[in-house]
């Protein structure tokens, strides 16, 4: 399987981790990530304000991208992102005024080709999601690979691991563009079975880490961290899966100052989802495993459920 | 909260102003408190998310756009999802940022973040902090 991908900014500069285990995982599955040959920031939040479609244009033009590849899917492996793009793409399907505003805007782009030299200044009109589905890598694994057969390729269950999915926001609200039931979400759950563990269900699963608040008042976003952290072990999970990089900051590098604030904290090692999936099929723990961005121990934790490099 | 309220107030443009900058029908609101309630961040808010749209509907620009609510709202949608009329409030909240910044109201202003933790934080932080923060 040949698919479109689109990694998104994080990806190539702090979540080197979720990109590289990401790709390790997809190789291991024979399914082919094509990277996009050019793409921007889609801009990380969706512009609300319908009346202000500039914001649109980032991620029409990434789409309309995926199109020239030949492409009626693309999948991306960011939150942020597949939050942005679901959007713009079923709100200009749905607005026929939008759609043409957008890409009367995006017509007057002009490219030069990088092998012939030539500018090019045509471009096809693309009509949102009927030409390209955004797809998140959970969905391409449930609906594109299944689980079924993903289950049968792994190589390395993660027997007894105990895991808490954490699902966060933009997977799943707004409701239109959510990937599971808002509410009851189980595509991790699911996605974890097969890897061998053990999900763990606890309250705080579709619950916001607080998001850039923490870059514009550090200290007041740690609540919701600490609470959704904290419940997870309440449950008795060992760890937690996450798939946006910055819950991942906020609920992995920011564990430190969430201990300064609330001494009862304990803790928890915190994984991106493909990191395990990739673990679980095989990849080497230094392939699989983004050691530097794991300020939390875990390789002993690791160590205890049998997974250990073999040539160490 | 106390409120002085007036007819002049009530009257104001407000409601229709909104509706015109986001699409959302502030009066449709009817007070159930499912927003605030699903709310993350509601503990260090001065304005409770059901009390922003109560005040709109009275017209109380100053309360609204003064408050430190409008600006700790990161779009999480929990209280969209479950709004049984059918508000978007972070729509709302993103116009409100809208009109306080064009108005001149106290704002929080994404300079204040510091270097240290743009340097840390990774990139769709950054940009969505940024975005947010001078809608």
């Amino acid at each position: 399987m040949e698919i479109p991908y689109y990694p998104g900014c994080t990806l190539k500069v702090k979540a080197t981790a979720l990109e590289q285990s990401t790709v390790a995982a997809f190789a291991a599955l024979n399914v082919s990530l094509k990277e996009l040959p050019r793409w921007t920031c889609c801009g990380a939040v969706y512009p609300l304000m319908g009346t202000r479609i500039a914001g649109l244009a980032a991620p029409i033009r990434i789409l309309r991208e995926a199109k020239l590849m030949g492409s009626d899917t693309m999948v991306t492996a960011c939150a942020f992102c597949f939050n942005v793009l679901k959007r713009a793409n079923r709100d200009i399907a749905a607005d026929p005024l939008c759609k043409r505003r957008i890409n009367a805007y995006l017509a007057d782009d002009v490219r030069v080709d990088e092998a012939t030299n030539e500018k090019i200044m045509q471009w096809p009109e693309y009509a949102g999601e009927d030409d390209v589905k955004v797809l998140h890598l959970l969905e391409l694994l449930r609906d594109r690979v299944g689980f079924g057969k993903l289950s049968a390729a792994v190589k390395k269950p993660l027997r007894g691991l105990r895991v808490a999915p954490y699902y966060g926001c933009t997977l799943l609200r707004p409701k239109e563009i959510a990937l599971d039931d808002p509410e009851q979400p189980v595509i991790m759950h699911d996605l974890l079975r097969s890897l061998g563990a053990e999900p763990v269900d606890f309250p705080f699963l579709n619950e916001c880490c607080a998001s850039f608040l923490s870059l514009a008042k550090p200290e007041t976003a740690l609540r919701p961290s600490y609470q959704i952290v904290s419940s997870a072990e309440a449950e008795g999970a060992q760890v937690l899966a996450v798939t946006c990089p910055l819950c991942y900051y906020n609920m992995e590098s920011r564990q430190s100052e969430i201990r300064e604030q609330y001494p009862d904290f304990k803790g928890m090692p915190v994984f991106y989802f493909t990191e395990l999936l990739a673990l679980a099929l095989g990849v080497s723990l230094d392939q699989a495993i983004g050691w530097k961005d794991h300020t939390v121990e875990v390789r002993g934790l690791l160590e205890s459920v049998g997974l250990r490099d073999r040539d160490k | 909260m106390r409120v002085d309220l007036s007819s002049d107030e009530i009257r104001s443009s407000l409601v229709a102003e909104i509706e015109e900058l986001c699409g959302q029908d502030v009066l449709k609101c009817y007070q159930c408190g499912r927003c605030s309630a699903g709310c993350p961040i509601v503990e260090e808010m001065d304005l409770l998310p059901n009390q922003v749209s109560r005040l709109i509907q009275l017209g109380l620009e100053q309360e609204v756009l003064n408050s430190k609510t409008v600006w700790l709202c990161v779009s999480c949608f929990m209280c969209q999802s479950r709004c049984p009329q059918g508000v978007d409030l972070p729509t709302l909240m993103d116009s409100l940022r809208y009109l306080a910044t064009k108005r001149g109201y106290d704002r929080f202003g994404p300079n204040e973040i510091d270097r240290e933790t743009i340097m840390r934080a990774p990139q769709q932080g950054v940009v969505s902090a940024y975005r947010k923060l001078s809608s």
